[in-house]
Parts: structure tokens; C-alpha cells; sequence
């Protein structure tokens, strides 16, 4: 009889720690239900902050990383003379590799007409390095920029490239707008 | 299979699978010291075998030696690459084989064994856990606070330390040390110094500046607390500018001279109307400024930094100052480019002192007679071609502009002792051009222009009085000044004429845009020298344009006018002399004989050209 | 004096731009126009692709909530060993290496205190149904999420070979690790200084086969531990396993060895590798022991004691904990050494320097941060000692116990225990 007693008691008290405890897990997912949203988050890195410190090149935990060059061909002057392509003081205009800015020779020069040329990036070869978007940047239009590229990229929980990014470029972006293509400058922010 | 051969072959499949994993791991651990010893992308022989290229342009075997070793140093990498892939792949399967046969090969040997009799002693056990649990609390927390100790917080120590550095945040100041080197006589007070300075106007004899120069150093040590007081009233007066020419593009830095009986007619082949000419010891690209008898210009190389005085009337190298010694000074030079080089900003002079900038950030001042008053390391000047900004003074103060690629400031020395005064930051990337000086509502204003902002500044307090977001790209124009109105302008940007008392815009044009060639206004023209060619005239109240003049060649230098006529220098050495009219009328060409892309300075029947190797001085 | 202060380059570029400009308009905000093309060139695309789709993400749960259903079905109903031993190969297969760890409801905790925390941030549904849905298994069913739903535990489950028992004593100091854990974890989460349970996640650098070296190490060193001491990840670092025990503790029901009732034949004892099967209380014993209602009374009475000392020291350790925080320590680097500001080599300050970000700013945030890290390193230092006070008085709490029963708290419901019961239903 006694032992049923505390038996009892005993359910008693478990019950009401259980009702306890989902109560308490029910109010933290509404808290946070409050502010969630359907959609999910993924991590892109905004062009314009973006310093081509070269971290993505060694940082993200993919190898090569996720982080390639993307080429926004709107923006592209499609010089002859590419700072993006071409050492900074290239021996002459060519494709030869001792003047290509390249490290792993990434960028596809295409001659279309005189004097232009379309340079496309093999994702397969680039790294994200960033040297050609630094030499785009600072010579050219600003056409090359590095953006994480989905179909490459994880997904962390926490992205470790945004984490010593030292310009704080990367962050979590909505799946829907999963970009930050430079589509032409109107999206340049206000320095 | 009885079961002693399933154990047999289980126990194989494991050892084989364990020989394999650990291979694997261990190639694998090799492969990844391989990859973080040298990474053959970054490969600093081929960095070495480029830098070669570029010194002998021509070599081709060297060409081949570089394709040769890129693909070789690329096949590597991404060898490695599929390396560890491939390599972790075969270790995830060993594992896998591994941990399955060892699964077997336990189960099947474990037979259900009789449970011990005597289990753990509940009692003794829980005995033990509470001295674990007290001991590994006790720890955790002794090790927490003792970490807590053995940590600085470097936060609290930020306060104190930009006390004393006197000027709140700025981040390169704290390594900045004043030296202060000048004699150091028994002199004088704060006041007297300031009515010595009104009166020193004119050509000044060096001897009494050197004496006033030290008086001043004295007032310095003396009063310090009085030193901002003195810098707001005294300094040089507008009469002492436009008597001499102490500062790039000559007084204020507007580029108009009121020196009369100009030359403008010369040959530097048959020497016509050369007065004299005397070599320069190290190259540069600033121009010569004057005060008195004197002139001044600079010259650097990796190895030093010079100032140099010559006689105005004979050309006689009277003394060269060397900028050396200074605190916090880096023993080697930035990497600059080498049409910019190490001493592109133009000196400045207050009548008591010479102030040069270097490319290195190294600001310093010496008396007329050469000797060193003061120096001051500014941190080197983040600049992909190299420091060009010149340096301009009023008002006792020695005014930078130092826009680099970690953001612009405005800065001015205290002309005495070098102490800040005062110090902006802009909201400005870096900039090759050089303030300029305004009076506006009765004000002198620092005009300054970089990307993106044209901005003028109280050279008493250094307060942005206002900003117009206008310019992009890499500035080398100054401003022009004319009638309360600013015309600045760049390649690739824009021309556009400000009304500094707003900052708006009132006109602005694209046709045709300086690079190097600052903008030059007066009496409702506006001149502007394109970098391929072309000397252009607008109306300086509308911007239409009057007329334009195709040279043909470079033209860095900035447009002067002195005794009604517009001097004109291209990269050459070749300068054209024109009318400054709403016509084009071209008065003369005069060759130097020597390439030359500075801009002149002016005196009475005199025009001073610095020429690549030598300093000309043209008269009759 | 500005004289040739542009490259040879850019002089080059002048007379390409001025062919440009001869037919094309310029704007002002680009150096060179796109062209305009006479041969009839088509521009290509930049192609960005698309990231796993929503609806993915959802059919993730969908897949959580079917292995957990499946998970307690094996574990409770139908006591069968096989069935969460399949159960976990396909959570490996599908959690771990299909989807590469990644989001995980052990991570999870991190984004939900940051949703509390960062205001600039909210968590997406799919990361707080992660968190939440095995918490509420284990409300009503137990642990069964970490028997067959977990990849991190799936993999250290499918290698224990040899599993050794370890003291009692040591299981409970080594347990007191998670919680220390779970309040650092929450502490830099809400701070947004890091995810420190992602990043030391020793496993998933093997579910992507990718990782940095060390991680590399850490997670074969695991493994390879794991072999002997069971589940070593789940009992002595798992954060999340914190919140599940507490969970457990409670739930209505559990896990039993037997279906039917005990016979006392031990055949149990053994089978369990994790060590939490309670053995049947020997009630002469205790009361020979002493560590009676006395020792009860004096281990409650100090608890206040370790968690104002947890408290304390809490505070004190804000200062080195809130070094973890990037901002904080770059402050810190550029005040405590200077000529650092003249290296080139350090890209962080560099950056900084750049960005026109003024010093006195960054001294403000890393201060503000600091603030954040007081208040929050008391907490966490309060709640462990309060931790470590209500262990030491769970050890004098004695259960009476006739049969031998399962740890609610610690069992992870992986069957094996049910498969040496010789009982039949």
C-alpha cells in the first residue's frame, strides 16, 4: 500500500516536471517562432565590402573552396588590357602564363572583335583567390567579383570563412535571394 | 564455415583493412604537411622567375622556364587535390571494412559471460564521484579565475594611452614621436614672437629667420599651453605669398602669380635667356618653391631623402638637408612606382622654414640656413603609385593632405614644433592632389579633393565645412580657385564647378578631363590640360567652352599664369607660352632641351623649371 | 607636385578608353563601357546556382521526424536491436554524409539563442524544428533520438568494438564537461562571437570528407577512442545530450530492459557500453554508509556556495573569454601593440585601417561586447556551479530500486540491453 503511495507520488511529480518542461520548451519555440522565417538562410558575400584579403582562397572548409569568381558580364568593359587577367605590369598582352594573374590559369581570354575580349571563369579551376577581382577592381569595371557559389557551398551552421572575413562582407543571406550579383552600380551602397 | 574459420577470416579481414587504413592515413597526413609546406600556387620561385621577366623583358628561354614551371607547379596542386580526395574516399572504405569485420569478429567471440558477482561497489563508488565532482569543480573554477589573472584586459589601457596621445583616436599618431632638433637660445617670450612674425613680410634675410626660428622654438618650449592661441593669429600674410612663391602652383596653390616682366621666349639648346642651370644630386618630381633669394626643391632615392636650397640669383646649391634619423621612420622606403617616386610632393615655406614631405611619411622642417627644426613620422602613406600630395602652409600651420588607401586625413603641424594642431579624418579614399587655399566669407578654407568628396576645411579648427560628393577614380588634379568658385575635376570622372559656401554644383562638363593637370582658374577662364594633349578654355561661370589647343604631347604639369600670359609645360620640357584670353593665341614654344613635367615657379622677371636632371632659371 | 603619377598601364588604358569614347556615351560610373558589339557577339550569362531548395529542407524534417517515430517504435515497442542498428546506418548515410552534418540539432542550440540574442537575426524554421522535435521525442519516449536520429551518434555507435566499462565515479566528473560546454556554447552564441559546437564538431569534417588538419585529427582521434570508450562525443562533450537528459529525465515513457518483470538473472549488467543501467539499491548498505539525509542536507546547503562562487568567477573570466570575440580581439591587438598598425602582413588590421572605421568606434563595440560578456559569463559561471552542486547532491540521493533499470537520463535507447534479457514478452 505504502509503496504504491510513493509510487504515485512519485508519477505525480514526474508529470508535473513533464508538463513543466514542455511548457517551457513550448514557450522558447514560440519566441523564437515569433521571429523565424520560412524561408532559409544562406551565406553570400556583399562585392562591395569585399577586400580580396584572399581568405576565402584558404579558409572555407571545401577544398578548393566554395567561394569562386563570378564574372558579371553587364559590367564587363572586355578590355583588351584586363586587370583582371594580366600581371599588373605583364610582360606583353597574351595568354602566355608568365602573364597571367591567374594562379591557376581559371580565366578563359576569348578573342571576340577587334579590340575586345570575353574572359570567362572555369569554376573547376578557380579557387577564389580573389587576385583577378582585386586587379578587375582596381584597373578595370569591377565586372569580377568572388561570390560563394551554392551548388558548391555546405551550408554551415557557421560559415568559416564569414568568421575571419575582415571586412565582415559575408553573411546570411535568404535561400530565395541567394546572390549578390553585381548587376550594374545603382547597388553600390552610399560610402 | 564452422565458426573458428568465420573468426579466422574476420580477424584477416581486419588486420588487412587496418594495414590499409593506416597507409592510407598515413599518405594521407603526408600529403596534407606536403600541401601546408609549400603550396605550389604560391610558389616563390615562380614569383622569382616573374620578377626576372621584368627586368630583362626580352628573355625568352626565361618565358619558357615560367610556362614550364606554372604548369608543373599547377599539375602539383591539383594533384594534391585529387590526392586527399581520393585519399579520403579509400580511408572512409578501410574504415568502413575495418570497423565491420571487427564488429564480426567480437560478436562472434563474445559469448554472454557470467555477470561478475561482486559489481561496483554502489556505495564506494558514489564516495569517489562526490571527491570527483567537488575536485573537478573546485579545479574548473580555480583555473578560471587564475586564467582571469593571467589576462590583460588591453581595453582599459585605451583611454589613457590616447590621452597622452593627445588627439583622440587616430591610429597612426601613436607611433608618431616629435624630434625637435633646432638651438635652443635663451629667449623671449609667446607675444613677441607673433609680432616679429607680421612683420617679417617680403623677401626675408635668411640670417634673421634663422634667429627668429629659434625665438619661436623657445616660445614653444616656454609656453606650450599658448602654442594654439599663437597659430590662430600670426603666420604669413597674402602679400608674403604673392611676393614669393611658396608653395606648388605658387601662391595659396591657385596657380595665379602677380610677378611682372616674365620672360616668354627661351631656348635650352643654344641658351637663350637661360640665366643659369644647376644639376640636381637626386631626382624627383616636386617643383621648386621660392622665398627671397632662395629656392627650393627635393630629391630622394632608396637610400635618402634631400632638400635642397639653392641661391635664386646664381644657382648655387647654398646647403642640402637630409631627411634621416626620424623616429619611427621604417629603415626601407615603401615600394613606390617609379614615375612617382619617393619625393613627388612640392615643399612649402613660411619665410622661417622649409617643410618637405617624402613618400616614406616623413614630414620635416628646416630653418633657412638648413639646419633641422623639427620631424615627424606619419606612418607610411598606403599608396600603390607612391605620395604625391604637396604641402602647403598658413596661419603657422603646416597643412597635409593625407588621403591613403586606409582613408584620407587632413592634418596640420604646428609650423614651430610639428605638434598636431589638428587632425580630420575624411571620408576619402586616396588622392594625389594637393590642398589648395581659399579665402571665403573672410575665412581661409583647405580645399581638398579625392574620391569620392570635394571638401573645404577650416584651417584654424580643421572643421569640414562642407563636402560634395562628386569625384571616383584615382584624383591627381588639385582645385582650382577663382571668384568664390572651385572647379575640380579627373580623367575618367568628371569637371564640375563648386560654390564652397554650400557645396553645391553649378556646373558641370565631361568633354575633356585632366589626370596629373590641376585645373586653373582667374578672371572668368578656366584652364584645363587633358593628359593626351589637349589644352582646353571654358568660361569659368558657365562652362562653355572658348577654345581648345590639341599639343600633341603629355601634359602633367599644371597651367600657370604670371604677367597676363598662360604658361603651359608638357612632359617634354617644351613649354607654350599663350595669351590668357577667350582667344587662343599661342606666343611661343620654348624647348628646355630636357624633359621636364613639373610646373614652374614664378619671381620678378624670372621663371624657375625643374628639368629632370637640372634646375633652370629663365630671364633676361 | 602630381606629375606621372599614373602607371604606364593606365596611359595604355587612356588611348583604349579614348577609342571607346568615340562611339559609346560614357557614364560617368564606369572606367569602360561594355561595347557595342558588330559581330554579333551574344553576351553570356553569369550563371549563379540555385542553393538546395526550400522544399528539401522541409523533407529533412519530414525524414527527422519518420526516424524518430521509426527510432522509438524499435526502442520501445518493438525492442529490437536490428532496427535502430539499420535505423542508424541510414541516419549516417543520410544526416552524416548526404547531408554533411549539416544543419544539425546539436548545432541547432546555437541558432536559437541567437535568434533570443541578435535581433538582426531570425532563425529559419527548418533550423528551430531541428531543435525542437527531438526534445519533444524525448518529452514522451526518451532518448531515441540519440539511438537512431543523430548521425554524430550513429557513427560512434557503428564502431564500438570493445567497449570497456568505466568507474562510476569517472562517468559522473567527466559528465559535468557537457554542461560546461552547453553554457560556453550559449554564452558565444548570444554574444555572436562564434558557433563553437560547429566548429569543434569532431565528425563532420568525416561527413564531408573535408575539414582542416587538425579537425581531421580530432575527429579520427574520437573515432579511434570511440572504439573503446563507447560513445565518448554523446556522454562527455555533447551539448544538445544536456537538454535531452533533462528531457528524459522526465518523459512518460521509457525504454525497459525487460517486457515483462525482472528475474534478477544480471545477464544485463554487462551489455550495456555506456554504463547507465542502475543496479538495484542495497538499502543496508546505505544506511551503513552515512551518506544519509546528513550529508544530504550539508551538500544542499553549499550549493548557494558553488554557485556564488560560479558567479564570481564567472565575472572574473569575462575578460579573457570575451577575447574569443573577433572585434574585441582586434581591439585589443591594435591597442596592446601598435606597430602592428604597420605590418602588412596582418590582413584583419589592414582592413581595418582601410575601412576608415575610426579606432575610438572599434574600442566602443569590443567595450560593448565586453558588457555583454560580463552579465553572460556570470550566468554561465553561475549555472555551472549550480550544476556541480546539484550533482554532488544527486550522489547521496538514493532510489529505491528492486530491479535492474535503465539510466533515463544517460541511456541513448540503442536495444542493446533488450537483446540479453531472456524474459520473453
Amino acid at each position: 500500500m505504502e509503496k504504491n503511495k510513493t509510487k504515485n507520488r512519485r508519477e505525480f511529480i514526474q508529470g508535473g516536471v513533464r508538463l513543466s518542461l514542455s511548457l517551457a520548451l513550448g514557450g522558447i519555440s514560440g519566441m523564437a517562432v515569433s521571429s523565424a522565417i520560412k524561408d532559409d538562410y544562406v551565406w553570400q558575400i556583399d562585392p562591395f565590402l569585399c577586400t580580396q584579403c584572399g581568405k576565402c582562397a584558404t579558409d572555407c572548409i571545401m577544398a578548393p573552396s566554395a567561394v569562386k569568381c563570378v564574372h558579371a558580364f553587364d559590367l564587363c568593359g572586355y578590355c583588351d588590357l584586363c586587370g583582371g587577367y594580366l600581371k599588373p605590369d605583364a610582360n606583353e598582352q597574351s595568354t602566355a602564363a608568365e602573364n597571367q594573374l591567374c594562379p591557376t590559369a581559371a580565366i578563359e581570354r576569348k578573342f571576340i572583335e577587334e579590340p575586345y575580349f570575353e574572359y570567362h571563369i572555369d569554376e573547376d579551376l578557380c579557387m577564389g583567390c580573389g587576385k583577378c577581382v582585386a586587379g578587375c577592381t582596381s584597373f578595370g569595371n569591377g565586372s569580377m567579383h568572388l561570390q560563394i557559389v551554392h551548388d558548391i557551398c555546405l551550408n554551415c551552421n557557421q560559415c568559416s570563412i564569414a568568421q575571419v572575413c575582415p571586412s565582415d562582407a559575408i553573411s546570411r543571406v535568404k535561400a530565395s535571394e541567394a546572390y549578390k550579383v553585381k548587376g550594374d552600380f545603382t547597388n553600390k551602397p552610399e560610402v | 564455415m564452422n565458426n573458428t574459420e568465420k573468426l579466422k577470416l574476420s580477424e584477416n579481414i581486419a588486420v588487412i583493412a587496418g594495414i590499409f587504413s593506416i597507409t592510407v592515413a598515413l599518405l594521407l597526413l603526408l600529403n596534407f604537411w606536403q600541401v601546408s609546406k609549400s603550396d605550389p600556387i604560391e610558389s616563390k620561385a615562380l614569383i622569382a622567375l616573374v620578377d626576372r621577366l621584368k627586368q630583362e623583358p626580352n628573355n625568352e628561354e626565361l618565358k619558357v622556364e615560367i610556362r614550364n614551371f606554372d604548369l608543373l607547379a599547377r599539375k602539383a596542386y591539383f594533384n594534391s587535390q585529387w590526392q586527399v580526395k581520393t585519399g579520403a574516399y579509400l580511408l572512409l572504405f578501410g574504415a568502413i571494412i575495418l570497423a565491420f569485420a571487427l564488429r564480426v569478429y567480437y560478436s562472434l567471440k563474445a559469448k554472454i559471460e557470467q555477470p561478475d558477482i561482486v559489481l561496483e561497489n554502489e556505495i564506494a563508488s558514489r564516495i569517489l564521484a562526490q571527491k570527483g565532482i567537488i575536485i573537478v569543480g573546485a579545479v574548473v573554477l580555480a583555473l578560471a579565475f587564475g586564467a582571469s589573472f593571467a589576462t590583460v584586459n588591453h581595453l582599459n589601457y585605451y583611454n589613457v594611452e590616447s590621452e597622452t596621445a593627445g588627439s583622440g583616436e587616430k591610429s597612426v599618431d601613436e607611433s608618431i614621436q616629435v624630434i625637435e632638433v633646432g638651438e635652443v637660445p635663451k629667449q623671449v617670450g609667446g607675444s613677441t614672437e607673433q609680432n616679429l612674425t607680421s612683420e617679417t613680410s617680403g623677401p626675408v634675410q635668411p640670417e634673421i629667420v634663422f634667429v627668429e626660428n629659434s625665438v619661436e622654438n623657445e616660445a614653444e618650449t616656454v609656453v606650450k599651453s599658448e602654442v594654439p592661441k599663437l597659430a590662430t593669429t600670426g603666420g604669413i600674410t597674402l602679400a608674403d605669398v604673392q611676393k614669393n612663391h611658396n608653395s606648388f602652383r605658387g601662391p595659396l596653390g591657385q596657380g595665379v602669380v602677380a610677378h611682372k616682366n616674365i620672360p616668354s621666349e627661351w631656348d635650352g639648346a643654344t641658351g637663350t635667356n637661360i640665366l643659369w642651370k644647376s644639376p640636381i644630386p637626386k631626382h624627383g618630381y616636386n617643383s621648386p618653391v621660392i622665398w627671397g633669394n632662395k629656392v627650393f626643391i627635393a630629391g630622394a632615392d632608396d637610400s635618402s631623402r634631400e632638400v635642397y636650397c639653392y641661391n635664386r640669383a646664381d644657382g648655387k646649391l647654398l646647403w642640402t638637408g637630409v631627411a634621416d634619423n626620424i623616429s619611427g621612420s621604417p629603415a626601407k622606403p615603401p615600394k613606390v612606382t617609379e614615375d612617382t617616386g619617393l619625393s613627388a610632393p612640392s615643399l612649402t615655406t613660411d619665410g622661417k622654414r622649409v617643410f618637405a614631405i617624402f613618400g616614406t611619411g616623413d614630414v620635416i622642417a628646416f630653418d633657412m640656413n638648413g639646419k633641422r627644426v623639427w620631424a615627424k613620422y606619419l606612418g607610411v602613406p598606403d599608396n600603390h603609385y607612391g605620395h604625391s600630395s604637396s604641402l602647403i602652409t598658413w596661419a603657422n600651420k603646416l597643412l597635409i593632405q593625407y588621403d591613403t588607401n586606409r582613408g584620407g586625413k587632413a592634418v596640420a603641424l604646428d609650423a614651430a614644433t610639428g605638434e598636431v594642431v589638428w587632425e580630420t579624418v575624411r571620408k576619402s579614399k586616396v588622392s594625389w592632389a594637393s590642398p589648395v587655399l581659399a579665402e571665403i566669407d573672410g575665412k581661409y578654407q583647405l580645399i581638398l579633393t579625392a574620391d569620392p568628396i570635394v571638401a573645404g576645411y577650416d584651417v584654424e579648427t580643421g572643421e569640414e565645412l562642407w563636402s560634395t560628393d562628386c569625384m571616383m577614380g584615382e584624383v591627381g588634379p588639385s582645385v582650382g580657385y577663382s571668384d568664390g568658385v572651385v572647379y575640380a575635376g579627373n580623367e575618367y570622372a568628371i569637371l564640375v564647378a563648386l560654390n564652397p559656401k554650400d557645396g553645391s554644383i553649378i556646373w558641370e562638363n565631361d568633354e575633356y578631363l585632366p589626370e596629373a593637370s590641376s585645373p586653373l582658374a582667374h578672371d572668368g577662364l578656366l584652364i584645363i590640360a587633358t593628359s593626351y594633349g589637349v589644352l582646353v578654355c571654358y568660361d569659368a561661370k558657365t562652362g562653355e567652352q572658348f577654345w581648345e589647343h590639341d599639343v600633341g604631347t603629355t601634359l602633367y604639369s599644371s597651367p600657370m599664369i604670371a604677367d597676363g600670359k598662360l604658361f603651359m609645360m608638357d612632359n617634354d620640357g617644351m613649354m607654350r607660352v599663350y595669351e590668357f584670353s577667350k582667344e587662343m593665341k599661342l606666343i611661343s614654344e620654348n624647348d628646355l632641351g630636357e624633359i621636364a613635367g613639373t610646373t614652374p615657379a614664378f619671381s620678378d622677371g624670372r621663371i624657375y623649371i625643374r628639368g629632370d636632371n637640372n634646375l633652370y632659371c629663365i630671364g633676361k | 607636385m602630381v606629375i606621372n603619377i599614373m602607371k604606364k598601364l593606365k596611359y595604355i588604358f587612356i588611348t583604349f578608353y579614348f577609342l571607346l569614347s568615340t562611339f559609346y556615351l560614357f557614364s560617368q560610373e564606369q572606367r569602360f563601357p561594355k561595347p557595342e558589339f558588330e559581330t554579333g557577339y551574344e553576351q553570356p550569362s553569369t550563371i549563379t546556382p540555385e542553393p538546395r531548395a526550400l522544399a528539401l529542407e522541409y523533407f529533412d524534417v519530414l525524414i527527422l521526424i519518420i526516424v524518430l517515430s521509426l527510432a522509438s517504435y524499435f526502442a520501445l515497442k518493438k525492442r529490437s536491436r536490428q532496427g535502430i542498428l539499420w535505423l542508424s546506418v541510414f541516419t549516417l548515410l543520410y544526416f552524416g554524409f548526404y547531408r554533411n552534418g549539416c544543419i544539425c540539432s546539436i548545432g541547432s542550440i546555437q541558432n536559437v539563442v541567437q535568434s533570443f540574442f541578435d535581433p538582426a537575426y531570425s532563425i529559419s524554421v527548418t533550423a528551430l524544428l531541428f531543435f525542437i522535435i527531438p526534445l519533444i521525442f524525448t518529452l514522451f519516449f526518451g532518448r531515441t533520438f540519440c539511438g537512431g536520429a543523430c548521425p554524430l551518434g550513429a557513427i560512434q555507435d557503428l564502431i564500438v568494438v570493445k567497449p570497456i566499462s568505466l568507474p562510476k565515479w569517472l562517468n559522473k566528473t567527466l559528465g559535468l564537461i557537457p554542461y560546461i560546454y552547453l553554457a560556453l556554447a550559449v554564452l558565444f552564441a548570444a554574444t555572436g562571437t562564434d558557433y563553437i559546437i560547429c566548429r569543434y564538431d569532431p565528425f563532420v569534417g568525416i561527413f564531408r570528407m573535408d575539414a582542416k588538419f587538425h579537425m581531421v585529427v580530432l575527429g579520427i582521434s574520437f573515432l579511434l577512442m570511440g572504439m573503446f570508450v563507447a560513445r565518448p562525443y554523446c556522454r562527455f562533450l555533447c551539448p544538445y545530450g544536456v537538454l535531452l537528459s533533462w528531457m528524459s529525465r522526465f518523459s512518460k515513457w521509457h525504454l525497459s530492459i525487460t517486457p515483462a518483470a525482472c528475474i534478477q538473472c544480471k545477464l544485463c549488467t554487462n551489455s550495456c557500453p555506456f554504463d547507465a543501467i542502475d543496479f538495484p539499491t542495497n538499502e543496508k548498505e546505505v544506511i551503513k554508509s552515512g551518506l544519509g539525509p546528513k550529508r544530504f542536507i550539508t551538500y544542499a546547503v553549499i550549493i548557494p556556495l558553488w554557485v556564488a562562487a560560479g558567479i564570481f568567477v564567472g565575472a572574473k573570466s569575462h575578460t579573457f573569454l570575451s577575447k574569443a570575440n573577433p572585434d574585441v580581439y582586434l581591439a585589443e591587438l591594435l591597442i596592446s601593440q601598435p606597430e602592428l598598425k604597420n605590418d602588412p602582413e596582418n590582413i584583419d588590421i589592414e582592413t581595418f585601417l582601410a575601412s576608415g572605421k575610426s579606432m575610438e568606434t572599434l574600442v566602443e563595440e569590443a567595450e560593448a561586447i565586453r558588457a555583454d560578456f560580463y552579465i553572460g559569463s556570470m550566468i554561465a559561471g553561475g549555472f555551472i556551479g549550480l550544476v556541480i552542486g546539484f550533482t554532488l547532491l544527486n550522489t547521496v540521493v538514493f532510489r529505491r530500486r528492486q530491479d535492474y533499470e535503465p539510466h533515463k537520463g544517460n541511456c541513448f535507447s540503442c536495444s542493446r540491453c533488450q537483446d540479453y534479457c531472456p524474459v520473453e514478452k
